[in-house]
């Protein structure tokens, strides 16, 4: 099994994934890259420190699937 | 290892958070313990099993977890030298959790007809682990707090400031440094996000100059940073008889 490396950006701040994991399927990869992506823009939007998570999921260097979370308030008391 | 040994951490622990006296102790080191060595990742009690006998950590590490039917793992726990983790099984009788070894561990195991004795015999000893289990239970109260309330970079700094906390008061702290042997999966489990979450926390506590931690070692790069993120109050842990 190849390994996979989970490349996250919170607005424009990326932070690496340079050792990567090895996973039994390509299902548990997508799983693991959905519930992080949802469980890293919890802690982002709450705390106001972004307000777009991206997980670029490589299977060593190549792209393999890429999850983008984005908050969207509209505040309708805004003129 | 020594019957003196074994109960050393315990007794030191005991000393400073309980005020146990010298005559209590000298119960306590005369015990009858089976010494057992342990190797990492390895059941020492588990889930739904009859428990006969309390296990003493006299050396390494182990942590208490339950696993959801869908296989999920929640680390309730972290215990070290000097803890008795599963000291409630001697009134509730089958195990409603795991109790595994996270590193090579020193086990000494004291029968629950042992304890129930020594608690007839001393029952300024019976208080004194009375209190130990329901600091165990504070420590869940925390836990829970924790993992309920606070984002995962806090969350991952109050778990080391307590463990560290507690490795102190056995002498296991060497400065800016201590022992938290968990892998990123591990620390995932234990804070509830995923291991690639637990990974990119540890990372952004390093690139902001926080903490270092590596190799199930946490070295800390700003001590005042470290306690302001981690929102930690020691009350809890009631390290001293008078707390």
């Amino acid at each position: 099994m190849p390994k996979f490396h989970f490349h996250i950006q919170e607005n424009g701040r990326l932070i690496r994934d340079d050792e990567g994991q090895e996973f039994a399927g390509t299902d548990e990869v997508r799983k693991e890259a959905v519930a992080t992506g949802a469980s890293i823009a919890r802690d982002a939007f709450i705390s106001g420190s972004a307000c777009r998570v991206i997980v670029d999921v490589r299977e060593e260097e190549a792209p393999f699937l890429k999850v983008s979370i984005t908050l969207d308030v509209e505040d309708s008391t805004e003129s | 290892m020594s019957a003196e040994t074994i109960s050393a951490a315990l007794v030191r622990r005991l000393r400073t958070s309980a005020g146990i006296s010298d005559e209590d102790i000298e119960t306590i080191r005369a015990l009858p313990i089976t010494v057992k060595e342990y190797a990492a990742d390895r059941a020492v009690v588990r889930d739904g099993q009859r428990a006969t006998e309390c296990c003493l950590i006299a050396e390494g590490f182990c942590a208490r977890s339950k696993t959801t039917s869908e296989g999920k793992r929640q680390i309730l726990s972290i215990h070290i030298a000097g803890e008795i983790p599963d000291l409630m099984s001697l009134f509730l009788h089958v195990m409603d959790h795991d109790l595994s070894t996270l590193t090579p561990c020193t086990l000494g195991f004291i029968a629950h007809e042992t304890l129930q004795q020594l608690h007839r015999r001393r029952p300024n000893v019976a208080e004194i682990f009375w209190r130990d289990t329901l600091i165990d239970a504070a420590m869940f109260r925390e836990w829970i707090v924790n993992v309920g309330q606070r984002p995962a970079p806090a969350r991952l700094a109050h778990v080391m400031v307590e463990l560290r906390e507690r490795l102190k008061a056995v002498g296991r702290v060497e400065r800016n440094s201590f022992e938290m042997p968990l892998t990123q999966e591990q620390v995932g489990e234990a804070l509830g996000i995923t291991a690639v979450h637990a990974n990119r926390v540890i990372k952004q506590l390093r690139q902001d100059g926080i903490v270092e931690f590596h190799r199930g070692r946490v070295t800390v790069l700003d001590e005042s940073k470290f306690e302001e993120l981690a929102d930690f109050d020691n009350r809890y842990l009631h390290q001293s008889p008078a707390l």
